[in-house]
């Protein structure tokens, strides 16, 4: 029976990793934008760009999903998303990408925003372009002051995901979760939070790691 | 012959006019102090020299070379603005170091970016100068050092090794000092001595009186956005003639 438990909860696992993945893969690029957008001069781009940071941020993401998922069929009375299986994940991970897109670009705009204006400034005497100045000088710093606040979302995100079976992905919990029903045995349900702990326990880890590699600076 | 004209010079932030009708002219060689209380114009005057900021209205002219004129319209092209913003130097107040890189990185970074535009630069030689240069800034052992590891004052003074290996005509300081203890004032100090002792064209600002004194060729002494007076530190610091400069060197001296 352990056996049985542990490959269908590792089934449901893979599931979690793929969206946990693919999620970042693209939240993490998609994030900078929308940073910028928030932080342009013009406004018809930062209010569009705020008032969506707004409504994102503001709403549940389990709300969010189910907007998502079932929005374009109701409004266009089409599937966009494709059927089965592969049509509700790439469902959930479009609601993910953009719900942690806005979470991300806030983080962004708070680790540029926090760079002195002076260190702008040293690079313009001595002659940088803005495009050197960015990815020269202030980049790194960014990035050293953004680890903390980052690998906490992306922790969230790894627990995050388990709201994605509520338009039917069949993430680790769904697995967990119907052994009640199929088994009559409740122990695969708190299992399951033994993987999110060592995957989260590795994630620690490994930002641990990317902290100190830049505290060789201040 | 002038290396630096400056005509008519104008800035206002807002309703805020900062440089309200500046004209002056330097010779090469000299080292140029520019006093007065704060909110004079001095900062802004400098950071108008160096093209943080933009003047309203008036002409800088270095080298015959004219690098700004508000009476040409046009727009100038970054590329254009960088060259001639490569004519001056700026050392800024708090350092402004990139933490990220070493002493040595500090001040090869824009020299090696600037080569990559340009071929025929010998690279070996831009850190060979690099490191000559924080010799004589004393930092022969700190070259690998970050600037968090550094004392405020060993920070300036990679900050000057920086804005010298670019080869400046000009190089500013502004308030150079102002940020350091007054122990470590000293070393800063002798190392800009030094470089005046070199014949560098350099324009100070600084709260220093004493040092301004030693160091100056010509004293500008500014008081709400124009030069209220101007002469050898015997005249403006010794002597004052203009009511304004004398209020402000005594309450100088009282402050002592």
């Amino acid at each position: 029976m352990a056996l049985t438990v542990t490959l269908t909860l590792l089934e449901g696992f893979l599931q979690t990793i793929r969206l946990f993945i693919l999620t970042l893969l693209f939240a993490l690029p998609l994030g900078l934008v929308i940073s910028f957008g928030s932080m342009a001069k013009a406004q018809a781009v930062r209010v569009p760009i705020r008032f969506m940071i707004w409504v994102i941020r503001g709403t549940p993401l389990m709300l969010q999903l189910l907007v998502i998922y079932y929005g374009p069929g109701i409004i266009m009375k089409s599937n966009v998303w494709g059927s089965g299986d592969t049509g509700r994940f790439i469902a959930a991970l479009v609601a993910f990408v953009i719900n942690y897109s806005c979470y991300f670009s806030e983080i962004y705009r708070g680790g540029i925003q926090s760079i002195p204006v002076g260190q702008y400034e040293a690079g313009q005497v001595l002659g940088m372009t803005k495009h050197q100045i960015f990815f020269k000088v202030v980049l790194l710093q960014v990035i050293k002051r953004i680890v903390p606040p980052i690998s906490n979302e992306i922790i969230t995100l790894v627990k995050d995901t388990s709201l994605a079976r509520v338009i039917a992905v069949y993430e680790i919990i769904w697995k967990g979760q119907s052994f009640i029903k199929s088994a009559g045995i409740i122990w695969p349900l708190f299992y399951t939070g033994v993987f999110y702990l060592l995957f989260s326990g590795l994630l620690t880890l490994l930002f641990g790691f990317v902290e100190k590699k830049l505290s060789y600076f201040r | 012959m002038a290396i630096l004209e400056v005509k008519n010079l104008k800035k206002s932030f807002d309703d805020t006019e900062v440089i309200r009708d500046i004209s002056f002219t330097m010779d090469e060689g000299e080292t140029l102090t520019i006093i007065g209380s704060s909110g004079s114009g001095k900062t802004t005057l400098l950071r108008c020299l160096n093209f943080l900021e933009r003047p309203d209205s008036g002409v800088i002219r270095v080298k015959d070379e004219v690098l700004f004129d508000s009476d040409i319209t046009g727009t100038v092209s970054e590329k254009d603005i960088r060259n001639r913003r490569l004519h001056f130097g700026l050392v800024f107040q708090s350092f402004n170091l990139f933490p990220q890189y070493t002493a040595l990185e500090n001040v090869t970074l824009a020299p090696l970016l600037l080569a990559k535009e340009n071929t025929g630069i010998d690279l070996p030689a831009i850190e060979e100068n690099a490191r000559g240069l924080l010799d004589d800034m004393g930092l022969s052992d700190r070259m690998g050092n970050y600037p968090h590891e550094l004392s405020g004052g060993q920070q300036q003074r990679v900050a000057i090794a920086r804005a010298l290996a670019l080869h400046p005509d000009i190089l500013c300081f502004d308030e150079p000092t102002s940020a350091l203890d007054p122990e470590l004032t000293g070393e800063v100090l002798r190392v800009i001595k030094d470089l005046a002792g070199h014949n560098m064209t350099m324009i100070i600002v600084t709260h220093e009186m004493s040092f301004a004194h030693d160091v100056s060729d010509k004293i500008l002494f500014m008081d709400k956005g124009v030069i209220a007076e101007e002469g050898t530190p015997e005249e403006v610091i010794d002597n004052p003639q203009n009511d304004r400069t004398i209020q402000f060197l005594a309450n100088y001296k009282n402050g002592m």
